[in-house]
This record gives structure tokens, C-alpha cells and sequence, in this order.
């Protein structure tokens, strides 16, 4: 196979800017051709740090990484809007870049001169255009908006037009940034729909995403940048998964510390003030926010759960380790009729899991006046990779509450095998006949999912 | 300095699309549209030929009828400037395209040339009428030298497109370039013998040293030359117009390639 995309020790330095040093700026640009030629390592920040990187002629590759980790300058380099500061590039064949919507669009003028400029700018003959004008009208949708001028566009019949246009430039390599996003969901799937047709026909494909899920989806290999660097890159589930895992452990160490800060805010408020703060006015907005996630009559309430492995507090834990839920409770009187409750759930609300003492058959006898807490502990949880939330509650058993709280806690879990959903069981090939397969290398399977 | 000149050559659909783009978005919704390329010189020649034939007296008594002569020395300096200013400019005012898409960018102040070269020819008419209405009256101006005037157009193309990328490329990284730029615009004007003629200076040396050497006053005497006193340029001018547009091309290709790899991160 052939490479599309050779990059060699490819570095980028950008330039700080300094106030004062604008003369000596325009010298060095003048002299040396660079803005950071002869900077001190201060003065400059290094965006992309020694990268190589080959990609083969039809192959996907996706790029992810947080905000600054480089992804857009790799890009842009790739695309060649910039230049490196140090190494060696070579791009085979015509390229095409989305890097932003409407890069290139005049606001002012229809959109159909704008897909004669933007095509030429991609690098069409005026009559190459003209021949696949229809197309491209066709495909964005837009046969009712062509002599509108862009500016009246909205930011998804942006993406469309700009879309359209570079699909059909018929790039050998097409390098889109994020923009996707943008459009509606039936204009996601027919631009999928064209991607991957384009990717049948051998093409290349570079997609910078936070979509992960989109980076599974479409590309052969992921690409994980991490201060300039590259990180890892392989498989994109493997790849995706000790992305979101490192993600998760830096939210789980920024949730620690900040609820540590919080407590010790709240301690050292409490000190201050013995009295309780007067109600502030005017929070509607938080006080409808506060209606929706939490409800109920207050005569018990739940203080807060947390979410606890070999008894301490986490944020995130591996498919398969021992979690115990413990819940912090009041009861401002005594109760003979009541339930407690939990649910895990998505982010986007899928319930995966929802259980109360009542349903298991636990019938309450007395709850008196004061804390207490409970514990749902949760031996081997086999959830799957992924974001959860958690909903508490306190009710009576024809379900009035009397404290319902959505969301009150969050966590992460990943898993060690690629399967995807929320619930991954314990279990184990076999086959027999005439069928066999063979174990691959060192990749965990199923079966050995989080140990 | 070639690779520019090449590369303008191979963009040349799409210098052509982005011309016409420039005229039709600069007056769309606007009621004149491009007459207003017209009203826009007119004011100023009006205002020109008020002061400096009405209020002074000419000078020189060749430049009878002044508010022709001063046509045909405003309306190629108008090309000039307002190319000069915009290409200037054109960077910045196009970062999107540049920054966000693999776009030649030294199309962009060449585009300001182009598109001022239009309005500048959609003026010629006026001086055309001039020129017949006073040849009627009996003034000794105009003549087949006209036919020369294109060509002067022409061989200034090179030099209006150079100082437009020197002081772009310059003016990315460097925004006083803009301000330094409007008011030298202000001193070349005045030094350009455009509301007068070289000869009024005789009695001056060293300004009319200064103005004789002045890039643009052959060009400036050229139109005056070939347009109104009806006289065809000498060998000698046209060799000084070549070289001077040629070199001023040269420097400012070579301040524009020079700049170019660090353009997309300064503007």
C-alpha cells in the first residue's frame, strides 16, 4: 500500500506574543522566514512536538485529544494552511479541508457564487464546477436558498453548502475538523453516508473529533494527541478507551479536589457564620433547575450518596469491581411507611438500572427522627464503559416522596474489552464443528473483562 | 517573485471569480451600485477643479480646460490608491479565508487591484466625453493617443500589484503599516504632478528634483500626455514606465514571498 500522508519530525513552534518586540518580529520574518527563529524557549509555545506519522492511501485515521493537545495544527499543517516550524511533509494526491464552516464563504453574495469560489478554492476549474453544480446544490439541500446570500444562511445550511462543495471536489484525501456536528441528524447521515462511500472508493480520510463515538464508527485507527504529542495510536477502541479512561481519571482527581475545597469552604463558612445565611433572592433560575432534579415533601431527606470501592470514595472504577452505594439520609420525624430507592442511569437518561427497598421486599418497620444511611453495595458491577449518574430517593410506599433527587452523583467506568453497552456479563467463547479461531496477540478478551 | 507571478497565472480563474465577487459584493443593496464608482471621483474632481481653477490660478496656461486636465491625472491615481489602501488591507479583512482554508494568499491584494482597475474603467467614459466635448469646443486636446493609454494601464498593472503585496504582507504583521500608508498616500499625491505639471516646479529645484524622480509621475505624465495634450510618449518614457513598474513589482513579490509562510499565524 502506498502512503497518502508522510509526516516526519514534523514540530511547531507558535510565538508568545510580546508587546514591544513587534520591529524585531517583522526583522526576523524578513530574514529568517519564521516567526520563532532565534526565540528564546519562553517566548514560544510548542503546539506539535516531533511528530510522525504515515498514513496509507484509503485509510480512516481520526484524531483525538483534549482542547490544545494540537489536533487543529496537525491539521492545518496537513491541509497546508501552515507551515511547520521543523520537519517533513508529503501529501499525495488533492486535498480537501473542512477546518471551519464556511471557510471561504463571501456573506454577502448567493450561495451559488459561493460554490463557484469555494470550489475554485478547493482547486476546480470553473468548468469542472459547472458540471457538478446540481450535485451539489442537490445533495446540501438548499435548491430554495441558492440565490439567497450566505449571511441569511443558518449556521447548519452552512455546513451543508460547505459539505456539498468539498465532498464533490472529489478530494484524494479529505481532512474535516469537527464541523459535522453542526447540521441536523438526517444531513449527519447522508454526510456519513457520503464519507463512507468515499472511503469504499480507497480514499483517505483524516477526522478530528471530541466525537468519540463518530471516531469508532468511521475510522480504521485513532489518533490520540496529548501536548503535541502523539499519545497512542491503534485500534480506535483501544485507543478511545485509554483516551475516556485518562479523561475520567482527571475528572475523578478535579471532582476529589473540588469537593474537597468545597467542604472545606463549607467548614470554614460554618465557623464564620453559626447562623444559617438568610434565603438569596431572585436564583429562579436555579431554584427551577433545583424543582426538576429534586422533589418531594422534605420531612426526610437525602443528604448525598457516595460512590465507594474498598471503602473509599471514587469517581471512577473499572467494569467488574466491588461498589457499594452509600447513602447519607435525615428523617425530621419518625416513619413507619417508607422506601429507599436508587437508579443508575445515562447521561442521556436511559435507565439501566433502578431498584428500591420495597420492590426487594423489605418491608419498613420504623425510621426515627435523625441521620441514618444506607447501603446498596454492589458486588462485581458489570457496567459497561461509560458516564452514569445516579438518582436517590426517600418515599412512601404509594410513592409520595418525601425527598426524590435526580443526578445527585456521577461516575466513570471502563472497561478492558472493546463490547459495547451498558451491561457487559461475565462470559466466555466455545465453539465446535468446523469453526475455528485463533487467540489474537496479547488482547484481552471478554472473559478477563475487568479482573 | 516568479513563483508569485506563476501562481497568479495559475489562479487565474479564480483571481477572476474573486474580481467579480469583490464588485458584486461591494454594491449589492446599495440603490447606485457602481455608479457610485463614478459619483465618487466626480466629487472629488469637482472639488479640485473648483479650488484650483477658480479660487488659484493656474500656473501653466497648457492645462486649459484644468478640470479635464485634472481628470485625467485623478482617475489613474484613484486606481492606484484606493488599490493600494484595500490590497493593503486585504489580508487581514480575508483572515477566514486564509487562515481556515489552503488558499493562495497572494491572490487577495491582487484582487484589490483588479477590482479597482474596473471602477477606474468605468470612469473612462467621463474623460471619453470630456475629452469630445472640449475637442468640439475648440480646445487642442485629445488625439489617436488615446490608443496609447491602455497600455500604460497595462505596464502599471505590475507595479500597483507589487506595492499592494509588499506593504499587505508587511501590514499583517505590522498594522501601522495601514496608518503609515494613508498618510504617505497624502505627501505621494502632492508630490505627483497631478493638479499641476512638472513645469510649474522650474522654478523650485530641489522639489522638482524630488517630484521628477517620484515613481509615479512618469505614469501621471504619461495619461496627461496621451489622454489630454493628444502627444504620444517617447521610447525613453516607456522604457522608464517598464523598468520602474517592473522594479517596484520585484521588491514588493519579494516582501510578499519573503512573508508568506508566517502570514497565516500574524493576521
Amino acid at each position: 500500500m502506498t502512503a497518502a500522508i508522510e509526516v516526519e519530525g514534523l514540530s511547531k513552534l507558535y510565538r508568545r506574543t510580546v508587546a514591544g518586540h513587534r520591529l524585531r518580529t517583522l526583522k526576523s520574518v524578513l530574514l529568517e522566514r519564521s516567526l520563532v527563529e532565534g526565540l528564546r524557549p519562553e517566548d514560544s509555545i510548542a503546539a506539535l512536538r516531533d511528530i510522525s506519522l504515515t498514513v496509507d492511501r484509503g485509510e480512516a485515521v481520526g484524531i483525538i485529544g483534549s482542547n490544545g493537545s494540537g489536533k487543529s495544527t496537525l491539521l492545518k499543517i496537513l491541509a497546508g494552511i501552515l507551515k511547520p516550524t521543523r520537519g517533513k511533509l508529503r501529501i499525495d494526491g488533492r486535498v480537501a479541508a473542512l477546518i471551519e464552516l464556511g471557510a471561504g464563504f463571501h456573506p454577502e453574495i448567493s450561495g451559488r457564487e459561493n460554490i463557484f469560489i469555494n470550489g475554485a478554492v478547493l482547486g476546480l476549474s470553473r468548468r469542472e464546477i459547472q458540471r457538478r453544480y446540481d450535485d451539489i446544490v442537490e445533495f446540501s439541500g438548499l435548491e430554495n436558498f441558492i440565490d439567497e446570500p450566505v449571511k441569511n444562511y443558518s449556521s447548519g445550511m452552512y455546513v451543508r453548502l460547505g459539505f456539498a462543495v468539498a465532498i464533490h471536489t472529489d478530494p484524494d484525501v479529505l481532512m474535516v475538523d469537527e464541523v459535522l456536528a453542526v447540521g441536523d441528524e438526517a444531513f449527519s447521515h447522508r454526510c456519513l453516508r457520503r464519507i463512507e462511500e468515499f472511503l469504499a472508493r480507497g480514499k483517505t480520510l483524516l477526522l478530528v473529533s471530541h466525537s468519540l463515538d463518530l471516531i469508532e464508527e468511521l475510522c480504521d485507527r485513532a489518533l490520540w494527541l496529548d501536548g503535541g504529542q502523539i499519545r497512542e495510536s491503534g485500534l480506535p477502541r483501544r485507543v478511545v478507551d485509554a483516551y475516556r479512561q485518562s479523561v475520567a481519571e482527571d475528572e475523578g482527581r478535579a471532582h476529589r479536589e473540588a469537593k474537597e475545597q468545597r467542604e472545606a469552604e463549607e467548614q470554614r463558612e460554618a465557623e464564620e457564620h453559626r447562623e444559617p445565611e438568610p434565603e438569596e433572592e431572585g436564583g429562579d433560575d436555579s431554584e427551577a433547575e433545583e424543582d426538576r432534579l429534586r422533589w418531594g415533601s422534605g420531612e426526610a431527606e437525602i443528604d448525598q450518596v457516595r460512590v465507594l470501592v474498598d471503602g473509599e470514595e471514587r469517581y471512577h472504577f473499572r467494569c467488574g469491581e466491588d461498589v457499594t452505594f452509600e447513602i447519607s439520609a435525615r428523617a425530621h420525624r419518625s416513619f413507619k411507611d417508607f422506601v429507599f430507592g436508587v437508579a443508575i442511569r445515562t447521561p442521556r437518561d436511559f435507565e439501566c438500572w433502578g431498584t428500591n427497598t420495597d420492590l426487594e421486599g423489605w418491608v419498613p418497620e420504623r425510621l426515627e427522627a435523625g441521620p441514618v444511611t444506607v447501603r446498596v453495595e454492589c458486588p462485581g458491577l458489570r457496567l459497561g464503559a461509560g458516564e452514569y449518574l445516579l438518582d436517590v430517593a426517600v418515599h412512601a410506599r404509594d410513592g409520595t416522596p418525601y425527598d426524590y433527587r435526580r443526578r445527585l452523583a456521577s461516575f466513570s467506568v471502563t472497561a478492558a474489552s472493546n463490547a459495547v453497552g451498558v451491561y457487559h456479563p461475565e462470559h466466555r467463547w466455545s465453539f465446535t464443528g468446523g469453526v475455528e479461531l485463533q487467540r489474537e496477540g496479547n488482547r484481552q478478551g471478554g472473559s478477563e473483562d475487568g479482573g | 517573485m516568479l513563483r508569485i507571478a506563476l501562481s497568479l497565472f495559475r489562479y487565474r480563474s479564480l483571481l477572476a471569480t474573486l474580481t467579480s465577487r469583490e464588485l458584486k459584493a461591494r454594491y449589492r443593496g446599495s440603490v447606485f451600485g457602481y455608479l457610485w464608482s463614478l459619483i465618487n471621483p466626480l466629487t472629488l474632481l469637482l472639488v479640485y477643479t473648483f479650488v484650483f481653477s477658480t479660487v488659484f490660478q493656474p500656473r501653466d496656461d497648457s492645462v486649459a480646460p484644468y478640470g479635464l486636465f485634472l481628470a485625467t491625472g485623478i482617475f489613474p491615481w484613484l486606481w492606484l490608491s484606493s488599490s493600494w489602501v484595500e490590497g493593503t488591507a486585504s489580508l487581514i479583512a480575508n483572515s477566514g479565508l486564509i487562515r481556515k482554508a489552503s488558499f493562495p494568499a497572494e491572490l487577495l491584494p491582487v484582487v484589490s487591484v483588479l477590482s479597482n482597475l474596473v471602477h477606474f474603467t468605468f470612469a473612462l467614459p467621463v474623460i471619453g466625453t470630456g475629452l469630445w466635448f472640449f475637442h468640439e469646443q475648440g480646445h487642442p486636446v485629445g488625439g489617436w493617443s488615446i490608443l496609447a493609454a491602455p497600455l500604460v494601464t497595462m505596464i502599471q498593472i505590475p507595479m500597483v500589484a507589487g506595492l499592494a503585496l509588499g506593504t499587505a504582507a508587511l501590514n499583517a504583521h505590522f498594522k501601522d503599516v495601514k496608518d503609515i500608508l494613508n498618510n504617505l498616500l497624502t505627501l505621494l499625491f502632492f508630490m505627483t504632478p497631478i493638479l499641476y505639471t512638472l513645469r510649474t516646479l522650474e522654478g523650485f529645484p530641489p522639489i522638482h528634483w524630488v517630484v521628477a524622480r517620484n515613481p509615479v509621475t512618469p505614469f501621471a505624465q504619461a495619461y496627461q500626455e496621451t489622454l489630454f495634450y493628444g502627444r504620444w510618449p517617447g521610447a525613453g518614457d516607456w522604457l522608464t514606465m517598464v523598468a520602474v513598474s517592473l522594479g517596484i513589482w520585484l521588491v514588493g513579490a519579494f516582501v510578499f514571498d519573503r512573508l508568506r509562510d508566517t502570514l497565516v499565524e500574524a493576521v
